[in-house]
């Protein structure tokens, strides 16, 4: 029997991360994940990415978040 | 000490996608936290990055007005007016939308000029509490971080043997465990304001 609130958790995390979809002509799209999330659970990826991010950087040798490590990584590509 | 961000400017108009990188770890928290009143309403961590590449497009011709952080404040103007287009986008009714809008504004004004101190502690502790934590998170934890946002969480789970919902619970009680022994030695991370 599945768990809501584990599912919810899940669907929480899975729109923290700094991977985001591209289009064909580049912009970059929503995650499914949050998509999913009613407006109380997409509030709670807000502020579980703020702090995610506050970890990352912390973590990383030059301070750099998941979001910029993707934005850093996506210029470098072209 | 409040540092005006803008002493990356010359390097970052020269091109320079190193000293992009210090200016937006400088910069990523504000610029965050000045969507928040849309996180219910547009994806904000795409508002985010679509606003970095586009604050790094848009430098070269960037006119600084002699203010501190003129690059971060424009950053703000670039992420705030993404966010609009997006809720119009959706037909959000067009009162909510200037609601968003004002509180943005808002927060920009009350917020902006306060740059969040890094606490100089916090990278030698993480790094000790990181190493306690239990095998498991800390494969999944460091998944994410070495891919760095390129490659979406099912890739990650399957390079590291788990399923995707074990590997998102794996994060997620991996950073809970850092925030915890964080805390457990006097430091927390800052809130939003």
């Amino acid at each position: 029997m599945s768990d809501p609130s584990r599912e919810r958790q899940e669907l929480i995390e899975a729109a923290v991360t700094a991977w985001r979809p591209t289009a064909p002509d580049g912009r970059i799209l929503d995650h499914h994940a949050w998509r999913d999330l009613d407006a109380a659970g997409r509030i709670e990826a807000f502020d579980e990415t703020l702090r995610a991010r506050e970890v990352e950087a912390a973590l990383d040798p030059q301070g750099l978040s998941g979001t910029a490590r993707a934005v850093l990584g996506r210029l470098r590509r072209g | 000490m409040v540092t005006d961000l803008d002493h990356h400017l010359p390097a970052i108009v020269a091109g320079d996608p190193d000293a992009f990188g210090r200016w937006v770890a400088g910069a990523e928290r504000r610029i965050r936290l000045s969507l928040r009143s849309f996180a219910a309403r547009v994806d904000t961590e795409a508002v985010v990055q679509e606003t970095l590449l586009r604050v790094w497009q848009v430098a070269p011709r960037f006119q600084p007005d002699g203010r501190p952080d003129g690059l971060l404040r424009l950053a703000v103007r670039i992420a705030r007016n993404l966010a609009i287009s997006e809720v119009r986008r959706a037909r959000v009714d067009p009162v909510e939308v200037d609601q968003l809008e004002r509180q943005a504004l808002a927060w920009a004004d009350a917020h902006l000029a306060r740059a969040a101190e890094p606490d100089p502690l916090l990278r030698q502790l993480i790094a000790r509490c990181r190493e306690l934590l239990p095998d498991k998170p800390a494969r999944a934890l460091a998944q994410r971080l070495t891919a760095a946002g390129d490659r979406p969480d099912a890739v990650l789970a399957e390079e590291v043997g788990m399923k995707l919902n074990t590997f998102l619970q794996n994060v997620r009680r991996a950073r809970q465990a850092l925030l915890d022994c964080l805390q457990s030695q006097g430091v927390t991370l800052p809130e939003a304001p």
